[in-house]
């Protein structure tokens, strides 16, 4: 170690006004572009390169919990999910029966009116939960797959439920999703009774989805299924997403909003589904379209906590 | 290291104490890795997600402050900088928010540093009330003009934990150095 007496009379250095000017200001500089534009998404994706290897070695210690935790009641795990699983099986036989009769009506009224069929079925990729930020206001989610395994923003994220919420920014390692509670990410839904297009968005009340835009008078009750309507591209149609709990009609601005409880469980399970739907066609398509203003990277970071 | 303590010990000398103005006290019994590993430490902490606690203390920024007041020469703004921005980038929140609280309260511990060695931990940490609070006040009250929302009172809990802490967390972290009696002797 070298010795840091030093004889010198006068000392040059920055003075700390100086550097915390400077500094202040390069933080308050980043605060608005980042804000305003996605100059910095380069930044923030080097940096977070750099984070991930803390950041797994961080949660070894939660790994190996949950290994062992897994490993020391497999019999019980085990016994249980297969009681679910056989459960499924017999309701989802009947299910299937009734699909499969579904469809070769369906086909074959389709053949008798000309209409094309076109429902591409999308791949998918299997993520888990790396882990929660901690934000005040925002709901979102952090996977372990990035751009390397083919994710990009824009891409909705399910559960056995439904829909999960959208991803909106990914690096070569991780991918960050806006929860369907986020009060950021809209969703193009459909009211699986009478067919009426809505959209869905984050509420401030935690944990509901929000449905708004619409006159008092439209026929929506409580008990209403939401599915995708798959208007804009981003999210493929007829995916679970919520059910509608309340309605309130405001005679006084004609325009009503609508609570509902999502399908999806982000909160209990640490795997998820992220589906491969084009995203690139799908953002050009949405672009005029005021129902989707989250689709992929026109998203603009809202300053939190 | 062991020309440093020979350095030490002709300190009394008085030749080899000679410095510039405006220079820092010179420091030769702590070690850089006590510094950098315990920042470390609670960088690492800090990935782990107890912050989602809503009264969360963040200890990284009291562990940053702590040697900012007590190695001014080592861990400064520019590094205080670069760790918040490190933990913007993992809370994916908006870039600079933290790099900004920690660059406040960093520059509050090297304005007060030559002042809060002549007091004890439990007389700094008092000293450092208004600095850690302020420079959280400010990115709290810039975030909720630019997003709408008030995000409640829970964050003052978590500074006034910081400060509560100030005093266990300073000891441990002298404990290495055995920098502590020097420190009872300067307050007695």
């Amino acid at each position: 170690m070298a010795t840091k007496v030093d004889l010198e009379l006068f000392r040059r250095r920055v003075p700390a006004q100086v550097k915390l000017v400077l500094l202040a200001l390069l933080a308050c500089l980043l605060l608005v572009v980042d804000a305003q534009t996605r100059f910095l998404e380069p930044l923030r994706q080097g940096l977070s390169v750099v984070l991930y290897p803390f950041q797994r070695v961080v949660m070894l210690p939660r790994d190996a919990v949950v290994v062992v935790q897994d490993y020391s009641n497999a019999a019980q795990l085990l016994k249980e999910e297969s009681e679910a699983l056989q459960q499924q099986r017999i309701e989802l036989s009947q299910v299937i029966g009734n699909a499969a009769q579904l469809v070769t009506e369906n086909r074959q009224l389709r053949r008798l009116l000309g209409v094309i069929e076109d429902k591409p079925i999308h791949p998918a990729v299997v993520v888990e939960v790396l882990y929660e930020p901690a934000t005040d206001y925002r709901r979102r989610l952090v996977f372990n797959k990035g751009s390397r395994q083919g994710i990009e923003p824009g891409m909705p994220v399910i559960d056995e439920g439904g829909i999960v919420g959208q991803v909106i920014r990914v690096t070569p390692f991780s991918a960050e999703a806006a929860m369907l509670t986020d009060e950021q990410l809209a969703v193009p839904v459909q009211l699986l009774r009478n067919g009426l297009r809505l959209i869905a968005f984050g509420s401030s009340i935690p944990g509901k989805v929000e449905v708004r835009y619409f006159s008092s008078d439209t026929d929506i009750q409580e008990g209403d299924v939401l599915v995708t309507s798959g208007v804009g591209g981003g999210f493929p149609a007829g995916i679970s997403v919520g059910t509608v709990e309340s309605v309130e009609r405001d005679a006084a601005s004609g325009f009503a909003r609508a609570l509902a409880q999502p399908t999806s469980h982000p909160e209990r399970y640490r795997h998820f589904l992220i589906l491969k739907v084009p995203v690139a066609a799908s953002r050009t398509n949405a672009a005029p379209d005021p129902s989707n203003p989250i689709a992929g990277e026109t998203l603009a970071p809202v300053t939190t906590n | 290291m062991r020309q440093s303590r020979r350095i030490e010990s002709l300190g009394s000398a008085g030749l080899v104490r000679t410095q510039g103005m405006g220079a820092d006290e010179i420091d030769l019994r702590s070690d850089g890795w006590v510094v950098w590993g315990s920042i470390t430490v609670f960088f690492l902490l800090s990935l782990l997600p107890w912050r989602l606690m809503p009264m969360a203390p963040d200890l990284l920024m009291l562990v940053v402050v702590f040697w900012a007041v007590h190695e001014p020469r080592r861990v400064g703004m520019f590094t205080a900088f670069i760790l918040g921005l490190l933990i913007d980038v993992h809370d994916a929140g908006p870039l600079g928010q933290y790099a900004l609280t920690y660059v406040l309260a960093c520059y509050g511990a090297v304005v007060l540093h030559r002042r809060l060695s002549r007091f004890n931990l439990r007389r700094q940490a008092l000293h450092m009330v208004p600095v850690i609070v302020m420079s959280r006040v400010v990115t709290v009250v810039l975030s909720a003009l630019v997003s709408g929302t008030w995000p409640g009172w829970s964050w003052l809990i978590g500074m006034a934990l910081v400060c509560a802490l100030w005093v266990p967390i300073g000891w441990l972290l002298l404990l290495p150095g055995n920098r502590l009696a020097s420190m009872s002797a300067s307050t007695e």
